[in-house]
């Protein structure tokens, strides 16, 4: 049995979906689905749902690198058998979650995870930073333009007090992609931390001819910059190609998706960009963009000092500036951006003004504004 | 008056071999029978892959098809 | 394969979050290749560029979707990584496992791969890191056969839809996530496995406006938890909250943190419909619109109302190409009734790709599709009736497109008798 090589249509089955996640229920949860009456947070990383039936489940919420092994998945399960009858959740924001279903479980459970080194720390709940959502960076990607699973390591290494604590004004999601593209949802997070190219592809007419279908690579550009030429390759052949034009180049990437012959990767041009103030909930102000504040930081692996300074510096100015229950869009929204400059040093440059489509809707058009010390 | 189904993927087949560009958007195959439904399009073309007539092709967020062979890949090159 | 030397991955050894170098490293014990993971990244961190490149495999044959081949540019270095394709795993609705099903896809993977996974990937699935070509046939074969367990989708596909845990252990949850994503996920397989649209198409179920899953920032069509009657107050539970008895915002900020109620949940709301009357809390809920910032303050005392659906939005999408764009609320609310497999939702969805089937461009995202039409036309394409509630504000801007059958006589006139009245 199994597949057969010769045969490889043999037998074969298709479209039947994932398992049913009713499967996959703790029985607390099976018998209060829908029947939630309340949550409380009862420390860092415990939550506690209590049930119409009175019925109460403990959620021990840990941390995940997410580039997880199967051995680690393997440890996760033995956890989870040992103390949850074999049945573990994870997070979109890729922690782990254990859950029992009685408070006399919750402590043996917290010594059993404190026992395993650093590889399970309890917390990212209520206001605190929880587990950083990322992307693949140079562990797996083919378009990045920093690493992911190191700036988080060394972000998270960092801002690991606020983890496992709850002493922030609201709760603050970071986010990383390690490209334009944004696989993850950086787009709406308080802090986002963003891989940008600065250097405009090359073209490689050695390869071109054979990998791209050059009106793809063509269409692909938003701004017209790749235009249709003809070349000569390294053998002396006149071939078809394309040429950028540098000075319109927003360097997204987006060429370089469609043809492999164009790539804008480089150790020098790529880095990191800030951007602040997003959010996804709808509580109190609507959802909103993350800004660009910081337009460049450069890529120095394995640890990215500048990044981790600049986060903990927006970070400990908003823990310190906001109000209770305002995230960090609201707080910056509430002081201004120009005090949200001043306050956290950044300088301002002229790279925070938007100059692509729909820019006119982030002009300032109001005499309303605070005299800070970028007025001379 | 839309034509038949295997009409259809007749002249969806012949037009993923004889186009100038190897890998065409299913977007590519509508002119084929201009009263299809793209719906009825995209089946037609999937059905041509299942039978092994023609290849996907994937930038990973971008899928597109190729008759037999055309596609240019890694492995392939 | 050997052992590299690498410096720099094992900095990230240290320090109080969890190590993916060390985590490797344990895996590379048995599953060799993880050795040149740990090599080409280092190698990676040194040059600051990446070595992967693409490939243009899509996996399993007749699926155009759920595996994305990548090599390494540097395979003589680094065989164990030469190929390095991903497989996505469509993650089971809110992702619980038991154990039994984790440590068989485990197994799987050490046979068929590097024994590196993401739990999980930004979309949701279970994604597993690192496989050959030659093995992607042997491996399906299995997860299908053993697992009873189907990829996930990629390419211009419907991708894997995802969901917040709802009824599983929330008490905001307005409708059942996890049956209409598991519901939607198995209705559209098609789709999910086979390109086709002009893109790729996301559907994310949220049971709140709290959108624990972020689907207004990231899917075509984000289905969001709502409601449409009154909040449920209980008074007594009020007064514990006034009393300090209660902690505040769930314990989001400590089990100590009490609510001053007219400060924190009152003054708070956006749309100043709440007020105390006597010890007791006063919502006008026609005012509301239902941000959930008071429950989310008072969890012990407010909850949504009984009359419960959900509100569709659409068109949301990472910048790529013309920028970040939120969802667009699109239908302010429908049922979301299992027992009818959620009907409603099926004829929206269906409406909203017919039209974009035919009239979205290539690479274009349904939101950037929107944009180009204008959400008048796409109202009018999909029949859903203009109203306040679709703009933050009425246009600004006068140029109104006009249909010559909305005026009084149609375009078509004599400019030789409007000259007889009106000399030049």
């Amino acid at each position: 049995m199994g597949y057969d090589p010769e045969n490889p249509m043999k037998d074969r089955i298709t479209d039947i979906g994932p398992p049913h996640y009713e499967q996959f229920f703790p029985a607390v949860v099976k018998k209060n689905y829908g029947k939630w009456l309340y949550h409380e947070i009862i420390r860092p990383g415990v939550l506690m749902h209590v049930s119409e039936t009175g019925d109460k489940m403990y959620t021990i919420r840990v941390a995940s690198a997410r580039l997880i092994s199967v051995e680690h998945i393997r440890e996760i399960c033995d956890i989870a058998d040992k103390h949850c009858d074999g049945i573990v959740r994870f997070t979109t924001r890729n922690n782990i979650e254990f859950m029992v279903d009685a408070e006399s479980k919750v402590q043996p459970l917290l010594d059993d995870l404190a026992s395993r080194g650093n590889k399970f720390p309890v917390g990212g709940t209520g206001a605190s930073v929880s587990n950083l959502v990322h992307t693949q960076g140079w562990i797996h990607c083919h378009t990045p333009a920093t690493d992911a699973s190191g700036v988080v390591k060394a972000v998270m290494d960092d801002l690991f007090e606020y983890f496992t604590s709850m002493s922030l004004p609201a709760k603050v999601k970071i986010a990383l992609a390690c490209c334009l593209n944004m696989c993850g949802a950086v787009h709406c997070s308080d802090i986002a931390i963003l891989g940008v190219h600065r250097k405009p592809p090359m073209v490689d007419h050695d390869t071109i001819t054979g990998v791209c279908e050059l009106p793809l690579a063509i269409s692909a550009c938003p701004l017209g910059a790749v235009k249709p030429t003809k070349a000569t390759n390294s053998k002396g052949e006149e071939i078809k190609s394309v040429k950028v034009n540098a000075e319109r180049c927003m360097f997204c990437g987006n060429c370089y998706t469609m043809c492999p012959s164009m790539p804008l990767a480089d150790p020098d041009g790529d880095g990191i960009a800030i951007l602040v103030g997003g959010k996804v909930s709808n509580s109190k102000s609507a959802p909103k963009f993350s800004k660009l504040v910081i337009p460049f930081l450069p890529n120095t692996p394995p640890r990215w000092p500048e990044t981790v300074e600049a986060i903990r510096n927006i970070l400990e100015v908003y823990a310190k500036d906001a109000r209770k229950f305002e995230r960090v869009g609201e707080w910056a929204e509430r002081i201004g951006w120009e005090k949200f400059f001043e306050k956290t040093g950044i300088p301002f440059t002229v790279k925070s003004i938007d100059d692509y489509r729909l820019a006119y809707d982030t002009w300032r058009t109001t005499t309303q504004f605070k005299f800070t010390s970028h007025i001379k | 008056m839309a034509v038949s189904k295997e009409e259809l993927k007749k002249l969806i087949l012949e037009k993923a071999i004889n186009a100038p560009k190897p890998q065409l958007y299913v977007k590519d195959f509508y002119e084929c029978d201009p009263d299809a439904k793209p719906r009825e399009v995209k089946n037609a073309a999937n059905e041509l892959v299942k039978e092994g007539k023609m290849d996907f092709w994937s930038s990973g967020s971008t899928t597109m098809y190729a008759a037999k062979g055309r596609a240019k890949n890694e492995e392939t090159r | 394969m050997a052992k590299h030397n690498t410096p720099m991955m094992d900095e990230l050894e240290k320090g109080p979050w969890p190590s993916f170098v060390t985590d490797l490293k344990r895996q590379a014990e048995k599953s060799p290749q993880c050795w040149d993971i740990l090599g080409q990244m280092e190698l990676s961190f040194k040059d600051k560029i990446t070595h992967w490149k693409h490939g243009g495999i899509v996996g399993v044959f007749g699926y155009g979707g759920g595996i994305v081949g990548r090599y390494s540019d540097v395979p003589a270095q680094f065989p164990g990584v030469a190929h390095f394709h991903t497989v996505r795993l469509n993650q089971p609705s809110s992702k619980f496992y038991n154990t039994t099903k984790l440590r068989q896809v485990c197994d799987l993977w050490e046979k068929y791969g590097s024994g590196m996974t993401n739990m999980h990937g930004s979309t949701g699935d279970l994604v597993l890191l690192g496989t050959r070509t030659e093995h992607l046939e042997p491996l399906f074969y299995d997860l299908t056969h053993d697992l009873n367990w189907d990829l996930g989708g990629s390419g211009s596909n419907l991708r894997t839809p995802s969901c917040c845990l709802g009824k599983a252990r929330c008490e905001w949850a307005c409708y059942d996530t996890q049956a209409a994503c598991h519901g939607m996920t198995m209705h559209y397989q098609d789709e999910i496995h086979r390109p086709a649209f002009p893109y790729k198409f996301k559907f994310k179920f949220s049971g709140c406006p709290n959108d624990c899953v972020a689907s207004i920032a990231r899917s075509d069509l984000s289905v969001i938890g709502n409601w449409r009657d009154n909040i449920r107050i209980d008074q007594a539970a009020v007064k514990e909250y006034a009393a300090g008895n209660y902690v505040a915002n769930g314990g989001a900020h400590g089990p100590k943190s009490t609510l001053d109620i007219q400060k924190d949940v009152i003054d708070l709301c956006p749309t100043g419909c709440m007020w105390l009357e006597g010890g007791e809390l006063k919502i006008d809920n026609a005012e509301c619109t239902r941000c959930m910032h008071c429950i989310n303050m008072m969890p012990r005392a407010l909850r949504p109302g009984v009359v419960q659906g959900a509100t569709i939005l659409c068109g949301a999408k990472a910048p790529i190409l013309d920028g970040a764009q939120l969802a667009t609320m699109i239908v302010p609310f429908i049922e979301m009734d299992p027992n009818n497999d959620f009907e409603q939702l099926v004829e929206f969805i269906e409406s909203v790709w017919d039209w974009w089937m035919e009239n979205g461009k290539n690479r274009e995202r349904l939101g950037e599709t929107m944009q180009r039409v204008g959400l008048p036309t796409f109202l009018k394409v999909i029949n859903v009736d203009p109203i306040p509630q679709h703009v933050k504000e009425p246009r600004s801007n006068p140029y109104v497109f006009w249909a010559e059958e909305e005026v009084e006589g149609g375009f078509e006139r004599d400019v030789k008798e409007f000259r007889a009245r009106n000399a030049m």
